[in-house]
């Protein structure tokens, strides 16, 4: 099994793709993220797996732009991230949409931005292609509010790929839809990541979601938040649900569990320390 | 989306409250939901019927049973509702002049408090500096300030308008500089996200996410004018709904002045109506 733990240390560092070192983020003073660093490859689909308060969204945030660290620096192709940019296209939980805006709307403000030398019956027209290339071809016309929560987030990855950023960064986008929804959303991504091939950066909680989705897979510890392990998933491309009843998989996976439970036991060790300390 | 809908409830619930404060505005505070009757008193949606038909009632007994003056000073139902069909022509006349006072202040308090209420709201620098005169100046009650800008203005016309303006600016002001401060962290992403530029945030994003706040301050707004309006009318008017009720009020002549009173309560009525249709159909997209 060539799922062995990768040191980030020796993963190949070049001008490509998305670079993180040395990085430290708190909020109020409380660490949130302490001593990352980490390389993304152009291309690569990168799971930031780990439990609820580990900072992944924050981590993702940071990848955005959106904040900005507070040591330690993060670049893409080799220049420092300052603040958003349309290189970088987000599609955010359940929010990605302006309720006030019809999704052909959404779409056609994202491709004024990206597109801005063309006109609105271009706008038009294009954002009608990317409606249709995530199945809403029939839902240019609706309100956000009015569809369901898979549509929204169709509408969302569709508003990502107007934007033709290289970089798809993903904060758990399919963490509140339904079992079936979720499976088809996450075909769907897999499909437009390949072609044009795109760097996505998705962040779950969900251990099945990771390793189906993600050539690499980073697991983060809580309290602060830092890698714990990286892990390449050996799994063919294209893979299929019937690998969730593998062996393989199944070891995988609770190779990751028990990472989570000894992170858990870990700072529930650290608070009773920390407790009697104070006693 | 439930986060926008938990933004939206604090807004309903502060026009209602700030609205509740103000004399005039009724809308909707006669309905109780919490309060739950017993079923043989339990009279849907005609209970507001049944008050006012009582309040009618009431009127008719204390004219009727009253003496030569109070008959006088109370005049019945049925001869208010003949001397208000009979001074309609003039009411409407006078709708007319109040109405071209009003709606030239209305939209040029309500397009200014908007536009600087985003900009002061979006702009922490603007804000820490226009703020304290704010806080000063905009709890000064606006009818203050009418013999003052009866003396300083060249109309009557002009100066009504001024009063009208402040009364509406502040709370339009307010509440949109308030609602485009607190914007959800969300939209905020999002426009970073897209790379909208400032004028194209304002507009596209921070104005109609802001609208709920905006058009509580509209509605507050909409009642101090007709407060400033008929104040300002009863000072030095020639024509209009306050100067009727004080010309008639100069003569005694109590029929009319109830009836002009009653009158000026529909149109305050309906305007609040109407406005309450704009704000639904611009808000289609909060639910």
């Amino acid at each position: 099994m060539s799922a062995a733990p990768v040191s980030h240390s020796d993963s190949h560092r070049s001008m490509s793709g998305i670079d993180v070192s040395a990085l430290q983020f708190a909020y109020e003073g409380i660490p949130i993220l302490s001593d990352i660093d980490l390389h993304v490859a152009e291309g690569e689909f990168l799971c930031l797996l780990g439990p609820s308060g580990c900072g992944k969204t924050t981590l993702l945030r940071l990848l955005a732009g959106l904040d900005l660290p507070a040591a330690g620096t993060i670049s893409y192709n080799g220049s420092q991230i300052q603040g958003p940019s349309l290189e970088r296209g987000v599609v955010f939980q359940n929010y990605s949409l302006f309720p006030w805006f019809t999704l052909a709307e959404n779409i056609e403000l994202a491709l004024s931005k990206s597109h801005p030398q063309h006109d609105a019956n271009w706008r038009q027209a294009h954002a009608q292609d990317y409606l249709a290339r995530v199945g809403l071809g029939d839902s240019a016309g609706q309100y956000p509010s009015l569809l369901s929560g898979g549509m929204q987030q169709r509408g969302a990855i569709a508003r990502a790929l107007a934007l033709g950023s290289p970089v798809l960064l993903m904060d758990e986008p399919f963490g509140a839809l339904d079992p079936i929804n979720r499976a088809k959303l996450q075909d769907l991504l897999l499909e437009l990541w390949a072609s044009p091939r795109k760097t996505v950066v998705f962040v779950t909680h969900d251990v099945e979601e990771a390793l189906y989705l993600a050539d690499r897979v980073v697991v983060l510890g809580s309290s602060p938040g830092r890698i714990i392990q990286e892990i390449a998933v050996p799994f063919e491309r294209p893979r299929s649900r019937r690998l969730f009843s593998s062996r393989e998989f199944i070891e995988l996976s609770e190779r990751i569990g028990q990472l989570f439970r000894e992170d858990v036991l870990q700072r529930i060790e650290a608070d009773s320390q920390l407790a009697s300390v104070k006693e | 989306m439930a986060s926008l809908g938990s933004q939206s409830n604090p807004a309903v619930t502060s026009t209602l409250s700030a609205a509740a404060q103000l004399p005039g505005a009724v809308r909707g505070s006669f309905k109780s939901p919490n309060i739950s009757w017993p079923k043989t008193l339990r009279l849907q949606g005609k209970e507001g019927l049944i008050f006012i038909a009582g309040v009618i009632l009431l009127w008719q007994f204390i004219s009727s049973f009253s003496h030569f003056s109070g008959k006088y000073l109370f005049p019945s139902p049925l001869l208010t509702a003949q001397t208000l069909w009979a001074s309609l022509p003039e009411l409407l006349i006078g709708t007319v002049y109040s109405f071209l006072i009003l709606l030239p202040s209305l939209a040029l308090a309500i397009s200014l408090g908007v536009v600087w209420g985003l900009i002061v709201g979006t702009t922490p620098a603007l804000n820490r500096m226009f703020s304290p005169f704010a806080r000063f100046a905009s709890p000064v009650p606006p009818t203050i300030y009418i013999p003052y800008a009866i003396a300083l203005l060249p109309t009557f016309h002009t100066a009504a308008g001024f009063v009208v303006f402040i009364g509406v600016f502040w709370p339009v002001f307010l509440n949109t500089a308030n609602g485009a401060g607190g914007l959800p962290q969300h939209y905020r992403d999002n426009a970073r996200i897209l790379g909208l530029a400032k004028v194209e945030y304002l507009r596209r994003v921070v104005f109609p996410a802001t609208l709920p706040q905006i058009f509580s301050g509209i509605s507050v707004g909409l009642v101090f004018a007709f407060i400033m309006l008929t104040v300002a009318e009863l000072f030095g008017a020639s024509k209009g709904l306050g100067r009727f009720v004080q010309l008639y009020a100069d003569y005694a002549d109590y029929p009319r002045m109830v009836a002009g009173i009653l009158y000026t309560g529909v149109v305050v009525w309906i305007s609040m109506e109407v406005l309450e249709r704009i704000k639904k159909r611009a808000l289609f997209w909060l639910r």
